[in-house]
Protein backbone atom coordinates (compact mmCIF):
# COMPACT_ATOMS: atom_id res chain seq x y z
CA UNK A 1 0.00 0.00 0.00
CA UNK A 2 2.82 2.61 1.15
CA UNK A 3 5.01 1.10 -2.36
CA UNK A 4 1.46 2.56 -4.45
CA UNK A 5 1.35 5.31 -2.62
CA UNK A 6 4.91 6.44 -3.35
CA UNK A 7 4.73 5.63 -6.71
CA UNK A 8 1.58 8.18 -7.20
CA UNK A 9 3.13 10.90 -4.70
CA UNK A 10 6.22 11.15 -6.76
CA UNK A 11 4.80 11.86 -10.22
CA UNK A 12 2.10 14.41 -8.30
CA UNK A 13 4.68 16.38 -6.93
CA UNK A 14 6.29 16.74 -10.19
CA UNK A 15 3.14 17.49 -11.70
CA UNK A 16 2.29 20.29 -9.19
CA UNK A 17 5.88 21.47 -9.05
CA UNK A 18 6.07 22.37 -12.78
CA UNK A 19 2.25 23.26 -12.98
CA UNK A 20 3.52 25.84 -10.76
CA UNK A 21 6.43 26.80 -12.55
CA UNK A 22 3.90 26.95 -15.51
CA UNK A 23 1.97 29.72 -13.52
CA UNK A 24 4.88 31.76 -12.35
CA UNK A 25 6.08 32.42 -16.26
CA UNK A 26 3.09 33.21 -17.32
CA UNK A 27 2.50 35.54 -14.73
CA UNK A 28 6.09 37.02 -15.13
CA UNK A 29 5.04 36.98 -18.88
CA UNK A 30 2.03 38.61 -18.19
CA UNK A 31 3.07 41.37 -16.11
CA UNK A 32 6.42 41.86 -17.76
CA UNK A 33 4.10 42.65 -21.28
CA UNK A 34 2.06 44.76 -19.10
CA UNK A 35 5.35 46.86 -18.38
CA UNK A 36 6.56 46.88 -21.85
CA UNK A 37 2.28 47.94 -23.27
CA UNK A 38 2.87 50.60 -20.42
CA UNK A 39 6.25 51.89 -21.36
CA UNK A 40 5.10 52.54 -25.19
CA UNK A 41 1.57 53.89 -24.15
CA UNK A 42 3.78 56.09 -22.79
CA UNK A 43 5.81 56.72 -25.92
CA UNK A 44 2.66 57.17 -28.19
CA UNK A 45 0.34 58.31 -25.98
CA UNK A 46 -1.80 54.90 -26.32
CA UNK A 47 -4.55 54.67 -24.76
CA UNK A 48 -5.26 50.94 -26.67
CA UNK A 49 -1.84 50.00 -25.53
CA UNK A 50 -2.36 51.97 -21.62
CA UNK A 51 -5.94 49.67 -21.46
CA UNK A 52 -4.24 46.58 -22.61
CA UNK A 53 -1.64 47.00 -20.03
CA UNK A 54 -4.20 47.26 -17.06
CA UNK A 55 -5.91 44.20 -18.80
CA UNK A 56 -3.03 41.97 -18.46
CA UNK A 57 -1.88 43.21 -15.29
CA UNK A 58 -5.18 44.74 -13.09
CA UNK A 59 -3.55 44.49 -9.77
CA UNK A 60 -0.03 46.04 -11.02
CA UNK A 61 -1.04 50.28 -9.78
CA UNK A 62 1.79 51.05 -11.96
CA UNK A 63 -0.71 50.37 -15.07
CA UNK A 64 -3.02 52.42 -13.81
CA UNK A 65 -1.14 54.64 -13.66
CA UNK A 66 0.42 54.74 -17.17
CA UNK A 67 -3.15 54.90 -18.19
CA UNK A 68 -3.67 57.86 -16.08
CA UNK A 69 -0.70 59.65 -17.40
CA UNK A 70 -1.13 59.08 -20.92
CA UNK A 71 -5.18 59.96 -19.83
CA UNK A 72 -3.79 63.53 -18.80
CA UNK A 73 -1.77 64.03 -21.43
CA UNK A 74 -5.44 63.92 -23.44
CA UNK A 75 -7.32 65.86 -21.19
CA UNK A 76 -9.12 63.15 -20.13
CA UNK A 77 -8.97 64.18 -16.34
CA UNK A 78 -11.86 62.65 -15.44
CA UNK A 79 -10.70 59.63 -16.34
CA UNK A 80 -7.49 59.91 -15.23
CA UNK A 81 -8.64 60.33 -12.32
CA UNK A 82 -10.25 57.10 -11.63
CA UNK A 83 -7.56 55.53 -12.82
CA UNK A 84 -5.36 57.33 -10.43
CA UNK A 85 -8.15 56.11 -7.71
CA UNK A 86 -7.54 52.51 -8.68
CA UNK A 87 -3.99 52.73 -8.45
CA UNK A 88 -3.96 54.22 -5.26
CA UNK A 89 -6.75 51.95 -3.59
CA UNK A 90 -3.59 49.03 -4.80
CA UNK A 91 -0.90 50.97 -3.27
CA UNK A 92 -2.20 53.03 -1.13
CA UNK A 93 1.03 53.76 0.51
CA UNK A 94 2.78 55.91 -2.49
CA UNK A 95 2.56 59.90 -1.56
CA UNK A 96 3.49 60.59 -5.35
CA UNK A 97 0.20 58.38 -6.05
CA UNK A 98 -2.45 60.27 -4.22
CA UNK A 99 -0.53 63.40 -5.03
CA UNK A 100 -1.56 62.93 -8.83
CA UNK A 101 -4.52 62.36 -7.59
CA UNK A 102 -5.10 65.20 -6.18
CA UNK A 103 -4.02 67.32 -8.82
CA UNK A 104 -6.85 64.87 -11.03
CA UNK A 105 -9.11 66.03 -8.50
CA UNK A 106 -8.72 69.62 -8.34
CA UNK A 107 -8.37 70.27 -12.10
CA UNK A 108 -12.04 68.21 -12.79
CA UNK A 109 -13.18 70.93 -10.07
CA UNK A 110 -13.30 68.15 -7.24
CA UNK A 111 -11.43 70.26 -4.55
CA UNK A 112 -13.05 68.32 -1.12
CA UNK A 113 -11.77 64.98 -3.20
CA UNK A 114 -8.06 66.83 -3.85
CA UNK A 115 -8.19 67.81 0.19
CA UNK A 116 -9.15 64.09 0.94
CA UNK A 117 -6.06 62.39 -0.96
CA UNK A 118 -3.75 65.16 0.16
CA UNK A 119 -4.67 64.08 3.19
CA UNK A 120 -3.46 60.51 2.42
CA UNK A 121 -0.18 61.60 0.99
CA UNK A 122 0.21 63.92 3.86
CA UNK A 123 -0.50 60.96 6.48
CA UNK A 124 1.63 58.59 4.36
CA UNK A 125 4.72 60.89 3.68
CA UNK A 126 4.70 63.29 6.77
CA UNK A 127 8.03 64.08 7.25
CA UNK A 128 8.11 65.23 3.63
CA UNK A 129 7.80 68.67 2.48
CA UNK A 130 6.27 68.19 -1.18
CA UNK A 131 3.04 67.09 0.47
CA UNK A 132 2.64 69.02 3.38
CA UNK A 133 3.92 72.20 0.62
CA UNK A 134 0.86 70.62 -1.76
CA UNK A 135 -2.08 70.46 0.63
CA UNK A 136 -0.84 74.31 2.31
CA UNK A 137 -1.26 75.38 -1.68
CA UNK A 138 -4.56 73.61 -1.77
CA UNK A 139 -5.81 75.27 1.47
CA UNK A 140 -4.72 78.46 0.14
CA UNK A 141 -6.94 78.51 -2.75
CA UNK A 142 -10.28 77.60 -0.78
CA UNK A 143 -9.00 80.53 1.40
CA UNK A 144 -8.34 78.65 4.41
CA UNK A 145 -5.29 80.74 5.15
CA UNK A 146 -4.46 79.80 8.75
CA UNK A 147 -4.46 76.40 7.96
CA UNK A 148 -2.84 76.82 5.05
CA UNK A 149 0.34 79.08 6.27
CA UNK A 150 0.73 76.52 9.29
CA UNK A 151 0.98 73.52 6.20
CA UNK A 152 3.36 75.70 4.02
CA UNK A 153 5.66 76.49 6.94
CA UNK A 154 6.00 72.70 7.87
CA UNK A 155 6.71 72.10 4.38
CA UNK A 156 9.49 74.99 4.85
CA UNK A 157 10.68 73.79 7.93
CA UNK A 158 11.33 69.96 6.55
CA UNK A 159 12.79 71.45 2.92
CA UNK A 160 14.38 75.52 3.51
CA UNK A 161 14.14 75.48 -0.60
CA UNK A 162 10.65 76.21 -0.01
CA UNK A 163 11.30 79.10 2.58
CA UNK A 164 11.59 82.23 -0.58
CA UNK A 165 8.02 80.48 -1.90
CA UNK A 166 6.37 80.75 1.27
CA UNK A 167 7.53 84.38 1.86
CA UNK A 168 6.84 85.14 -1.66
CA UNK A 169 3.06 83.78 -1.08
CA UNK A 170 2.51 85.57 2.26
CA UNK A 171 3.85 88.91 0.80
CA UNK A 172 0.94 88.37 -2.14
CA UNK A 173 -1.80 87.17 0.28
CA UNK A 174 -0.85 89.94 2.77
CA UNK A 175 -1.46 92.69 -0.07
CA UNK A 176 2.52 93.63 0.60
CA UNK A 177 2.03 94.45 4.08
CA UNK A 178 4.88 93.77 6.18
CA UNK A 179 3.31 93.17 9.16
CA UNK A 180 0.80 90.43 8.26
CA UNK A 181 3.66 88.81 6.48
CA UNK A 182 5.85 88.33 9.30
CA UNK A 183 2.87 86.92 10.81
CA UNK A 184 1.88 84.50 8.55
CA UNK A 185 5.49 83.33 7.48
CA UNK A 186 6.15 83.43 11.70
CA UNK A 187 10.23 83.44 10.64
CA UNK A 188 13.00 82.39 13.58
CA UNK A 189 15.83 82.57 12.03
CA UNK A 190 18.65 84.57 10.43
CA UNK A 191 18.03 82.60 7.00
CA UNK A 192 14.23 83.14 6.77
CA UNK A 193 14.81 86.97 7.62
CA UNK A 194 17.60 87.05 4.91
CA UNK A 195 14.75 85.67 2.45
CA UNK A 196 12.35 88.20 3.34
CA UNK A 197 14.81 90.82 3.31
CA UNK A 198 15.94 89.41 -0.63
CA UNK A 199 12.03 89.35 -1.20
CA UNK A 200 11.52 92.95 0.11
CA UNK A 201 14.13 94.59 -1.94
CA UNK A 202 13.72 92.84 -5.14
CA UNK A 203 9.98 93.93 -5.27
CA UNK A 204 11.77 97.33 -4.67
CA UNK A 205 9.24 98.06 -1.27
CA UNK A 206 13.07 99.23 0.07
CA UNK A 207 10.98 100.88 3.23
CA UNK A 208 9.71 97.71 4.24
CA UNK A 209 13.30 96.50 3.77
CA UNK A 210 15.19 98.73 6.12
CA UNK A 211 12.42 97.53 8.50
CA UNK A 212 13.80 94.38 8.36
CA UNK A 213 17.21 94.82 8.15
CA UNK A 214 17.57 97.26 10.73
CA UNK A 215 14.56 95.99 12.79
CA UNK A 216 13.68 98.98 13.33
CA UNK A 217 10.32 101.06 11.75
CA UNK A 218 11.69 104.37 12.50
CA UNK A 219 13.24 105.05 8.87
CA UNK A 220 15.57 107.78 8.93
CA UNK A 221 16.17 109.34 5.85
CA UNK A 222 18.86 109.52 4.63
CA UNK A 223 20.92 106.84 6.00
CA UNK A 224 24.02 105.41 4.59
CA UNK A 225 26.01 102.48 6.64
CA UNK A 226 29.07 102.47 7.42
CA UNK A 227 30.34 104.98 5.45
CA UNK A 228 33.72 104.94 7.30
CA UNK A 229 34.22 101.46 6.99
CA UNK A 230 34.70 100.68 10.49
CA UNK A 231 32.13 97.55 10.42
CA UNK A 232 32.28 94.54 8.21
CA UNK A 233 31.68 95.09 4.87
CA UNK A 234 28.95 92.63 3.49
CA UNK A 235 30.01 91.37 0.36
CA UNK A 236 28.91 89.29 -2.19
CA UNK A 237 25.38 89.06 -1.04
CA UNK A 238 22.25 91.29 -2.95
CA UNK A 239 20.32 91.96 -0.35
CA UNK A 240 19.05 95.18 1.44
CA UNK A 241 21.55 97.46 3.20
CA UNK A 242 25.27 98.27 3.83
CA UNK A 243 27.68 97.84 1.29
CA UNK A 244 27.60 95.42 -1.60
CA UNK A 245 30.25 94.14 -3.75
CA UNK A 246 28.94 92.08 -6.93
CA UNK A 247 30.04 88.88 -7.60
CA UNK A 248 31.72 89.17 -10.64
CA UNK A 249 33.66 91.89 -9.08
CA UNK A 250 35.80 89.66 -6.72
CA UNK A 251 38.84 89.67 -8.65
CA UNK A 252 39.77 92.96 -6.71
CA UNK A 253 41.28 93.22 -3.90
CA UNK A 254 38.71 94.92 -1.38
CA UNK A 255 40.91 94.99 2.41
CA UNK A 256 39.77 97.56 5.47
CA UNK A 257 42.70 99.43 6.02
CA UNK A 258 44.13 100.67 9.69
CA UNK A 259 47.06 102.70 8.71
CA UNK A 260 45.74 105.20 6.40
CA UNK A 261 41.88 106.51 7.03
CA UNK A 262 40.66 110.27 6.25
CA UNK A 263 38.59 109.89 9.55
CA UNK A 264 37.70 107.45 12.34
CA UNK A 265 40.48 104.58 12.54
CA UNK A 266 39.84 102.54 9.37
CA UNK A 267 38.83 103.18 5.44
CA UNK A 268 38.69 100.98 2.41
CA UNK A 269 41.51 99.61 -0.01
CA UNK A 270 40.74 98.89 -3.14
CA UNK A 271 43.74 97.14 -5.24
CA UNK A 272 43.03 97.16 -8.73
CA UNK A 273 44.61 94.85 -11.22
CA UNK A 274 42.84 95.62 -14.09
CA UNK A 275 39.48 93.60 -14.08
CA UNK A 276 36.89 96.22 -13.99
CA UNK A 277 35.01 96.86 -17.09
CA UNK A 278 33.41 100.39 -17.19
CA UNK A 279 30.12 100.92 -16.08
CA UNK A 280 30.17 98.30 -14.03
CA UNK A 281 29.77 98.86 -10.38
CA UNK A 282 32.61 97.57 -8.26
CA UNK A 283 30.94 98.67 -4.72
CA UNK A 284 27.32 99.87 -4.16
CA UNK A 285 25.05 100.70 -0.96
CA UNK A 286 21.15 101.33 -1.36
CA UNK A 287 19.98 104.22 0.56
CA UNK A 288 16.10 105.42 2.11
CA UNK A 289 15.50 108.81 0.26
CA UNK A 290 12.15 111.14 0.12
CA UNK A 291 10.94 111.97 -3.04
CA UNK A 292 11.49 115.20 -5.02
CA UNK A 293 14.44 116.08 -2.69
CA UNK A 294 18.35 117.29 -3.46
CA UNK A 295 21.03 115.65 -1.28
CA UNK A 296 24.62 115.84 -1.36
CA UNK A 297 26.93 113.02 -0.87
CA UNK A 298 30.49 113.49 0.71
CA UNK A 299 33.43 111.36 0.42
CA UNK A 300 37.29 111.26 1.22
CA UNK A 301 39.71 109.12 -1.28
CA UNK A 302 43.12 108.79 -1.65
CA UNK A 303 45.02 107.15 -4.33
CA UNK A 304 48.53 105.33 -5.35
CA UNK A 305 50.02 104.77 -9.19
CA UNK A 306 46.08 104.49 -10.00
CA UNK A 307 47.12 104.18 -14.31
CA UNK A 308 43.41 104.37 -16.17
CA UNK A 309 41.86 105.73 -18.85
CA UNK A 310 38.49 105.57 -17.14
CA UNK A 311 38.13 106.96 -13.67
CA UNK A 312 36.42 105.66 -10.90
CA UNK A 313 33.08 107.91 -10.44
CA UNK A 314 30.66 107.59 -7.60
CA UNK A 315 27.15 107.48 -9.18
CA UNK A 316 23.13 107.54 -7.65
CA UNK A 317 20.84 105.99 -9.71
CA UNK A 318 16.81 105.93 -9.04
CA UNK A 319 16.43 102.36 -6.62
CA UNK A 320 13.17 101.50 -8.75
CA UNK A 321 14.00 102.64 -12.43
CA UNK A 322 17.98 102.70 -12.48
CA UNK A 323 17.41 106.56 -13.69
CA UNK A 324 20.82 108.60 -12.91
CA UNK A 325 20.08 111.06 -10.29
CA UNK A 326 23.62 112.71 -9.64
CA UNK A 327 27.21 111.67 -10.28
CA UNK A 328 30.04 112.77 -8.99
CA UNK A 329 33.65 114.02 -10.60
CA UNK A 330 36.01 111.94 -11.83
CA UNK A 331 38.23 110.64 -8.59
CA UNK A 332 41.95 111.95 -9.20
CA UNK A 333 44.57 109.47 -10.62
CA UNK A 334 48.38 108.64 -10.14
CA UNK A 335 49.20 109.06 -6.62
CA UNK A 336 47.20 111.74 -4.35
CA UNK A 337 46.56 112.41 -0.92
CA UNK A 338 43.36 112.37 1.10
CA UNK A 339 41.10 115.01 -0.79
CA UNK A 340 37.22 115.18 0.45
CA UNK A 341 34.87 115.37 -2.66
CA UNK A 342 31.09 115.78 -2.89
CA UNK A 343 28.45 116.26 -5.40
CA UNK A 344 24.48 116.61 -5.16
CA UNK A 345 21.28 114.61 -6.74
CA UNK A 346 18.14 114.70 -6.72
CA UNK A 347 15.26 112.27 -6.56
CA UNK A 348 12.47 111.94 -8.64
CA UNK A 349 8.65 112.58 -7.36
CA UNK A 350 7.96 108.64 -6.98
CA UNK A 351 11.75 108.06 -5.09
CA UNK A 352 12.13 105.68 -2.31
CA UNK A 353 15.31 104.54 -2.76
CA UNK A 354 18.54 105.44 -4.18
CA UNK A 355 21.90 103.35 -5.05
CA UNK A 356 25.49 105.06 -4.33
CA UNK A 357 27.47 103.29 -6.83
CA UNK A 358 31.26 103.30 -7.51
CA UNK A 359 31.97 102.64 -10.97
CA UNK A 360 34.32 103.76 -13.65
CA UNK A 361 34.04 106.23 -16.69
CA UNK A 362 34.31 104.75 -20.32
CA UNK A 363 37.65 105.10 -21.49
CA UNK A 364 38.29 106.40 -25.42
CA UNK A 365 39.24 103.36 -26.56
CA UNK A 366 39.34 99.90 -25.68
CA UNK A 367 40.63 97.98 -23.63
CA UNK A 368 40.36 99.99 -20.59
CA UNK A 369 42.32 98.69 -17.79
CA UNK A 370 42.92 100.37 -14.33
CA UNK A 371 45.90 99.57 -12.65
CA UNK A 372 47.15 101.10 -8.85
CA UNK A 373 45.30 101.35 -5.76
CA UNK A 374 42.16 103.07 -4.17
CA UNK A 375 41.16 104.36 -0.61
CA UNK A 376 38.00 105.42 0.35
CA UNK A 377 36.55 106.94 4.02
CA UNK A 378 34.11 108.99 5.86
CA UNK A 379 31.33 108.67 2.81
CA UNK A 380 28.17 110.05 4.33
CA UNK A 381 24.94 111.95 3.06
CA UNK A 382 22.89 114.73 3.94
CA UNK A 383 20.16 116.60 2.66
CA UNK A 384 20.87 119.89 0.86
CA UNK B 1 -8.80 87.05 55.10
CA UNK B 2 -11.44 88.50 53.41
CA UNK B 3 -8.87 91.07 51.35
CA UNK B 4 -7.07 87.96 50.18
CA UNK B 5 -10.34 86.67 49.22
CA UNK B 6 -11.28 90.30 47.67
CA UNK B 7 -7.86 89.93 45.74
CA UNK B 8 -7.93 86.42 44.49
CA UNK B 9 -10.74 86.96 41.56
CA UNK B 10 -8.93 89.96 40.30
CA UNK B 11 -5.82 88.69 40.02
CA UNK B 12 -7.44 85.64 38.13
CA UNK B 13 -9.53 88.18 36.05
CA UNK B 14 -6.30 89.80 35.37
CA UNK B 15 -4.32 86.81 34.33
CA UNK B 16 -6.91 85.60 32.01
CA UNK B 17 -7.95 89.15 30.78
CA UNK B 18 -3.51 89.62 29.92
CA UNK B 19 -3.66 85.56 28.52
CA UNK B 20 -5.99 86.36 26.09
CA UNK B 21 -4.65 89.69 24.94
CA UNK B 22 -1.34 87.73 24.65
CA UNK B 23 -3.30 85.12 22.36
CA UNK B 24 -5.48 88.14 19.85
CA UNK B 25 -1.13 89.73 19.39
CA UNK B 26 -0.42 86.33 18.06
CA UNK B 27 -3.29 85.36 15.77
CA UNK B 28 -2.66 85.97 12.08
CA UNK B 29 -5.38 88.87 11.24
CA UNK B 30 -8.04 87.92 9.20
CA UNK B 31 -7.23 87.97 5.69
CA UNK B 32 -9.63 89.54 2.77
CA UNK B 33 -10.38 86.28 0.74
CA UNK B 34 -8.52 86.55 -2.82
CA UNK B 35 -8.77 84.42 -5.98
CA UNK B 36 -5.61 82.65 -6.03
CA UNK B 37 -4.90 80.44 -9.39
CA UNK B 38 -3.46 77.26 -9.62
CA UNK B 39 -0.39 76.01 -11.78
CA UNK B 40 0.01 73.37 -14.19
CA UNK B 41 3.21 72.52 -15.84
CA UNK B 42 4.05 70.70 -19.36
CA UNK B 43 5.25 67.14 -18.34
CA UNK B 44 5.49 68.24 -14.80
CA UNK B 45 8.61 70.40 -15.40
CA UNK B 46 9.15 73.16 -13.06
CA UNK B 47 8.82 77.02 -14.35
CA UNK B 48 9.48 80.43 -12.04
CA UNK B 49 6.91 82.51 -10.53
CA UNK B 50 8.19 85.78 -9.34
CA UNK B 51 11.89 84.42 -9.97
CA UNK B 52 11.30 81.36 -7.80
CA UNK B 53 11.19 77.64 -8.72
CA UNK B 54 6.96 76.13 -9.07
CA UNK B 55 6.00 72.79 -10.12
CA UNK B 56 1.98 71.80 -10.87
CA UNK B 57 -0.20 72.63 -7.84
CA UNK B 58 1.46 75.82 -6.77
CA UNK B 59 -0.90 78.74 -6.17
CA UNK B 60 -0.06 81.91 -8.41
CA UNK B 61 -1.50 85.10 -6.81
CA UNK B 62 -3.12 88.42 -8.66
CA UNK B 63 0.54 89.93 -10.07
CA UNK B 64 2.74 87.16 -10.60
CA UNK B 65 5.36 87.24 -12.85
CA UNK B 66 5.69 83.80 -14.91
CA UNK B 67 8.82 82.85 -16.82
CA UNK B 68 8.61 78.94 -19.07
CA UNK B 69 12.01 78.09 -20.63
CA UNK B 70 12.62 77.09 -24.35
CA UNK B 71 10.94 72.94 -23.33
CA UNK B 72 8.36 74.60 -20.90
CA UNK B 73 4.61 75.36 -21.18
CA UNK B 74 2.07 76.56 -18.18
CA UNK B 75 -0.96 77.05 -17.63
CA UNK B 76 -2.83 78.54 -14.45
CA UNK B 77 -6.11 77.99 -14.05
CA UNK B 78 -8.26 80.37 -12.71
CA UNK B 79 -11.50 78.71 -11.53
CA UNK B 80 -14.46 80.79 -12.54
CA UNK B 81 -12.52 82.75 -14.57
CA UNK B 82 -10.99 80.73 -17.10
CA UNK B 83 -7.34 80.10 -17.74
CA UNK B 84 -3.77 81.37 -19.15
CA UNK B 85 -1.80 79.47 -21.22
CA UNK B 86 1.75 80.76 -21.29
CA UNK B 87 4.28 79.41 -24.21
CA UNK B 88 7.56 78.32 -24.00
CA UNK B 89 10.88 80.61 -23.73
CA UNK B 90 7.95 83.41 -22.52
CA UNK B 91 7.68 85.83 -19.66
CA UNK B 92 3.72 86.88 -19.01
CA UNK B 93 2.48 89.09 -15.84
CA UNK B 94 -1.44 87.85 -14.88
CA UNK B 95 -3.46 89.88 -13.23
CA UNK B 96 -6.36 88.95 -12.02
CA UNK B 97 -9.81 89.58 -10.08
CA UNK B 98 -13.47 88.68 -10.09
CA UNK B 99 -14.50 89.23 -13.55
CA UNK B 100 -11.29 90.27 -14.62
CA UNK B 101 -8.22 87.92 -15.99
CA UNK B 102 -5.56 89.97 -18.00
CA UNK B 103 -2.15 88.41 -19.18
CA UNK B 104 0.45 91.07 -19.74
CA UNK B 105 2.96 89.68 -22.19
CA UNK B 106 6.97 91.09 -22.06
CA UNK B 107 8.49 88.33 -24.16
CA UNK B 108 6.61 85.01 -25.92
CA UNK B 109 3.40 83.78 -26.10
CA UNK B 110 0.36 83.79 -23.82
CA UNK B 111 -3.32 82.67 -24.51
CA UNK B 112 -5.87 83.84 -22.42
CA UNK B 113 -8.99 81.87 -22.30
CA UNK B 114 -12.17 83.49 -20.49
CA UNK B 115 -15.19 82.04 -19.17
CA UNK B 116 -18.72 83.78 -19.64
CA UNK B 117 -18.91 86.43 -17.09
CA UNK B 118 -14.98 87.68 -16.90
CA UNK B 119 -13.59 90.42 -18.96
CA UNK B 120 -10.45 88.35 -20.38
CA UNK B 121 -7.80 90.79 -21.52
CA UNK B 122 -4.21 90.97 -23.38
CA UNK B 123 -1.74 92.96 -23.74
CA UNK B 124 1.79 94.40 -24.06
CA UNK B 125 3.76 96.27 -22.33
CA UNK B 126 4.23 98.47 -25.33
CA UNK B 127 0.31 99.16 -25.00
CA UNK B 128 -1.31 97.16 -27.48
CA UNK B 129 -4.03 95.38 -25.88
CA UNK B 130 -7.15 93.07 -26.77
CA UNK B 131 -10.58 92.46 -24.92
CA UNK B 132 -13.08 89.47 -24.63
CA UNK B 133 -16.70 89.98 -24.45
CA UNK B 134 -17.51 88.96 -20.58
CA UNK B 135 -21.12 87.98 -21.99
CA UNK B 136 -19.79 85.77 -24.49
CA UNK B 137 -16.25 84.91 -23.04
CA UNK B 138 -13.49 83.53 -25.50
CA UNK B 139 -10.10 82.82 -26.21
CA UNK B 140 -7.21 85.64 -27.09
CA UNK B 141 -3.48 85.29 -27.85
CA UNK B 142 -0.25 87.73 -28.74
CA UNK B 143 3.29 86.89 -28.69
CA UNK B 144 5.60 90.14 -28.67
CA UNK B 145 7.91 90.50 -30.30
CA UNK B 146 5.14 88.83 -32.98
CA UNK B 147 7.66 86.04 -34.48
CA UNK B 148 7.34 83.50 -37.52
CA UNK B 149 5.84 80.69 -36.57
CA UNK B 150 5.29 80.73 -32.95
CA UNK B 151 2.28 81.87 -32.58
CA UNK B 152 0.35 80.89 -28.99
CA UNK B 153 -1.34 77.99 -31.26
CA UNK B 154 1.68 76.60 -31.86
CA UNK B 155 2.13 75.97 -27.90
CA UNK B 156 1.78 71.92 -27.78
CA UNK B 157 -1.34 71.06 -28.42
CA UNK B 158 -2.65 68.49 -26.66
CA UNK B 159 -1.35 64.75 -28.36
CA UNK B 160 -3.30 62.90 -29.82
CA UNK B 161 -5.00 59.24 -28.89
CA UNK B 162 -2.76 56.60 -31.35
CA UNK B 163 -4.92 56.02 -34.51
CA UNK B 164 -2.41 53.82 -36.03
CA UNK B 165 -4.49 50.78 -36.36
CA UNK B 166 -3.71 47.33 -37.20
CA UNK B 167 -1.18 45.23 -35.47
CA UNK B 168 -1.79 43.44 -31.72
CA UNK B 169 -4.00 45.32 -30.05
CA UNK B 170 -4.08 47.66 -33.00
CA UNK B 171 -0.68 49.43 -31.93
CA UNK B 172 0.33 49.15 -35.70
CA UNK B 173 2.51 46.23 -36.73
CA UNK B 174 6.03 48.31 -36.31
CA UNK B 175 5.15 48.52 -32.46
CA UNK B 176 3.64 44.91 -32.43
CA UNK B 177 6.94 43.02 -33.66
CA UNK B 178 8.59 45.49 -31.93
CA UNK B 179 6.63 44.64 -28.54
CA UNK B 180 6.79 41.12 -29.18
CA UNK B 181 10.65 41.06 -29.41
CA UNK B 182 10.94 42.37 -26.25
CA UNK B 183 8.37 40.84 -24.47
CA UNK B 184 10.56 37.95 -23.63
CA UNK B 185 13.41 39.54 -22.35
CA UNK B 186 11.10 42.14 -20.47
CA UNK B 187 9.56 39.11 -19.16
CA UNK B 188 12.35 38.30 -16.94
CA UNK B 189 12.83 41.51 -15.60
CA UNK B 190 12.79 41.04 -12.12
CA UNK B 191 10.15 43.55 -10.73
CA UNK B 192 10.38 45.30 -7.63
CA UNK B 193 7.49 46.62 -5.79
CA UNK B 194 7.98 49.38 -3.52
CA UNK B 195 4.84 50.57 -1.30
CA UNK B 196 6.04 53.74 -0.08
CA UNK B 197 8.75 55.65 -2.20
CA UNK B 198 8.53 58.47 0.79
CA UNK B 199 10.62 56.29 3.23
CA UNK B 200 10.57 56.88 6.90
CA UNK B 201 13.34 59.52 6.74
CA UNK B 202 13.66 62.29 4.52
Amino acid sequence: MIRVNLRLIRPAVAIVVIAFCLFLIQASARIGFSRLLSRYALIANSIPAADEAVRLSPSDPDAHRTRATVLNRLQMTGEASKSLETATSLRYRDDYLWLELANAREEIGDKAGALVALDQAVHWAPYYAHTHWQRGNLLLRLGRYDEAFAELRTAAAANRSYVPNLIDLAWGVSRNDLNTTRQLIQFNDERERLALLRLLASRKAFRDAFEVWSGSDSVRSPMLFNGGFEDQIVLNDATFGGWILPPEQTKNKLAIDVSERSAGTRSLQISLAGDWNPGTSLLSQTVIVEPNKTYRVFFSVMTKDLVTGGPPVFTVNDAANNQLLGKSESLPTGTSQWSKLQFEFTTLATSEAAVIRLQRNNCDSSPCPIFGTLWLDDISIEVK
Amino acid sequence: MSLKRRNGPRAIAAFLLLSVLQISLQAVPSLAPQLAGRLKTSNNQPVTVNGLSANTGASVLSGATIETGADQSATVDLGPLGSIEISPNSKVILTFEQGTAKATVITGCATVKADKGTTGEIATEQGTSRKTDPAAGGTLDMCFPERAGATPSSQPAPPSPNENAGGLFGLGRAATIAILSAAGAAALTPLWFQDNPSGSNP
